[in-house]
């Protein structure tokens, strides 16, 4: 198990977020679940927490979270990962349904 | 490796321990146990298996006819249950014709007896593992052990085998988390059995006693928090109690 | 139907499907983060709601209990927490009189977490029968491959109803298990007609074990929950006495055979094949299901 934790700037998560956290996968092989909460500080930065059963693959986590920062406005959230290996395309995915879930309420 | 483990004690030994001459009353047939036998001064129906056999849908149904004998000719006696099995044996037969709710059966019928307010003792005599003790040993209101009974899901080997984690790995983790640890005390740590009793104990007074405090209330979590083998399941049963009555 | 197959949908899936719009209110959700110390311990990944999503929601207006186990975690295996949490849920049921319905997709005990989950399971099956001895009607729901096995397969008998597919499965040993045990002649765990047929939906339900046997969609699952949500089964001297009759007629019928089709003809169905090949409610018409 590797486990770390980073802060990356995005711009604060829109007011009007439909819940107070989302979950999106699961715990399986090649499989991971995000979970998004509301609420963290500063509001200008999502907070992230990733524990994975494959050590070695840090920087390419770092990069994919930062991305998703940059892309997404995320500012005031906080993002903890439990992975089983999954590939960064999953990562990806994960990371957006998580995000929809919060802010529109889908599924 | 087919065979089931043979107890070295005989069957007849412990149940003369368990029941003095009274023992006589039970009858042993492919390696079930049905019958009536006195513990003080009052009779118990016995019922359970012995020589670590397999159980099959014909024992469950041998066992549950024996529960709802004694609820309808005997009101109230106490069951005492006696656990040496090795489990149910993987069987396409068995598994095709419902095993499960041949086991399903025995349970309903040992709940019909606690309702109508026969008390159930446990004894594991010699192995409790997995579906054998879960099929009907567990379900009693008050669940004991012999020292020398084999009680857990399965030995650190059996363990490291299925789950391909190191038995070295497990042995050490188990010093701190008992449930990982096979026997009958570390089971007791984690509230699974009230009591465990040793070959110095005088078990027949042990058994008056256990009958006589057995209540209908599952009181395994708390056992398990006060030992310290189970910390956990108490709090969280309790949590979800508190978090659903808001 | 949505075309939506149920035994695709994750845990939590499932749930929002079956209850009504907006009504499932989680219970220790994942923010609690409520992980196993074992799994932790064993360096194997650890998920928020330890394999077992639980809550209450309505279905049809109705307020029930639901717990859903997440089979991609562990196998739906119970430990310590996830047993924990059942055990509670059903508890919460006899409480309140309210109705519980659990998700099955488990293989039985977590072994990482050796007996905590065996005695979990027991502490369960105590707490689904105090529900059924005041009249809680308590139903399992055994929809996926993964299914209802070992203790949780003896586990989903003990509830008032048991709704299935023809994708579910239950039992004790699983095939690979049987496979080991019997040698590979005598049982191959990978020839899926005869696995299904062993341990499957429609072998279940027309042995009667399986109370409803429905398409493998969450409005059908939704429709066999809710006509049984409004009534228990009650244990009572004359349903243990029926029952004895009925399990010991059928081993005496079949206990010689390991044909499973054998079974089916004696259950009633006419033809084989094409009862092989209906699916669900069709399924459950071509057999004259005999009792």
């Amino acid at each position: 198990m590797e486990k770390f934790a980073k802060a990356f700037p995005s711009k604060p998560l829109p007011s009007k977020a439909a819940k107070p956290w989302a979950l999106a996968g699961v715990v399986g092989s090649g499989n991971l679940e995000v979970l998004l909460e509301r609420g963290s500080r500063p509001t200008n930065m999502m907070e992230c927490h990733v524990e994975t059963s494959i050590p070695g693959y840090k920087a390419s986590w770092l990069a994919a979270l930062s991305d998703f920062a940059h892309h997404y406005p995320a500012g005031g959230t906080k993002i903890t990962i439990n992975d089983q290996g999954a590939s960064p395309v999953l990562v990806n995915l994960r990371l957006r349904q998580a995000y929809d879930h919060l802010t529109k309420g889908e599924k | 490796m087919k065979n089931p483990t043979q107890k070295k004690t005989s069957t007849r030994a412990v149940l003369a321990r368990l029941f003095g001459s009274s023992a006589r009353g039970i009858a042993i047939e492919k390696s079930v146990l049905t019958g009536y036998a006195s513990v003080g001064d009052g009779k118990v129906c016995v019922m359970g298996t012995c020589n670590g056999t397999y159980i099959d849908n014909a024992a469950a149904l041998r066992l549950a006819a024996h529960v709802i004998e004694c609820i309808e000719k005997h009101p109230k006696t106490p069951i005492v249950m006696l656990v040496d099995s090795a489990g149910q044996e993987p069987n396409r037969v068995a598994e095709m014709l419902g095993l499960a709710s041949y086991f399903g059966h025995l349970l309903s019928c040992l709940e019909l007896a606690r309702r109508k307010g026969h008390k159930l003792v446990t004894v594991a005599t010699g192995q409790a593992v997995g579906g054998a003790f879960l099929c009907y040993g567990m379900f009693a209101d008050r669940i004991y052990a012999l020292d020398s009974a084999s009680v857990g899901l399965m030995p650190i080997a059996a363990m490291s085998a299925v789950t391909k984690i190191p038995a070295a790995v497990l042995q050490k983790l188990s010093k701190t988390m008992p449930s990982l640890e096979f026997g009958a005390a570390p089971f007791a740590l984690l509230g699974g059995v009230e009591a465990v009793w040793s070959a110095k104990d005088d078990i027949q007074a042990r058994l008056v006693g256990a009958i006589a405090n057995a209540t209908s209330e599952d009181n395994r979590a708390e056992l398990g928090k006060k030992r310290g083998g189970r910390k956990l399941a108490l709090d969280i049963r309790k949590k979800v109690l508190a978090e659903s009555a808001r | 139907m949505s075309g939506v197959l149920f035994h695709e949908q994750t845990a939590r899936q499932r749930i929002a499907a079956l209850a009504d719009p907006g009504s499932f209110v989680e219970l220790l959700p994942p923010p609690e983060r409520i992980t196993s110390p074992y799994l932790a311990q064993l360096g194997i990944p650890v998920s928020f709601d330890d394999g077992i999503v639980i809550g209450h929601a309505k279905i049809g207006g109705k307020k029930v209990y639901l717990a859903a186990q997440v089979g991609q975690f562990v196998g739906g295996a119970v430990g310590e927490i996830h047993g924990a949490k059942l055990t509670g849920l059903f508890k919460a049921a006899a409480r309140d009189k309210t109705p519980c319905i659990l998700l099955v997709e488990s293989g039985g005990v977590r072994l990482h977490e050796g007996s905590a989950g065996e005695i979990a399971i027991a502490e369960t099956m105590r707490a689904i029968f105090e529900c059924r001895a005041l009249k809680v009607p308590t139903i399992a729901v055994i929809a996926t491959d993964i299914g209802a096995y070992g203790g949780i397969g003896i586990l989903s008998t003990c509830c008032d109803y048991r709704v299935m597919t023809e994708h579910g499965r239950l039992g004790i040993s699983g095939p690979i298990v049987i496979e080991k045990w019997m040698g590979k002649k005598a049982y191959n765990s990978a020839d899926r007609a005869l696995v299904w047929k062993t341990s499957g939906g429609k072998t279940k339900y027309l042995l009667g074990d399986a109370d409803a046997l429905v398409h493998d969609a969450p409005e059908a699952v939704r429709d066999a929950i809710a006509k049984f949500i409004g009534k228990s089964r009650a244990v009572s001297l004359g349903s243990v006495k029926a029952r004895q009759k009925e399990l010991e007629k059928r081993l005496k019928k079949f206990g010689t055979t390991n044909d499973p089709n054998a079974v089916w003809k004696g259950m009633g169905v006419r033809n084989v094949e094409a009862a092989s090949l209906a699916s669900g409610p069709e399924f459950a018409a071509l057999a004259k299901r005999g009792k």
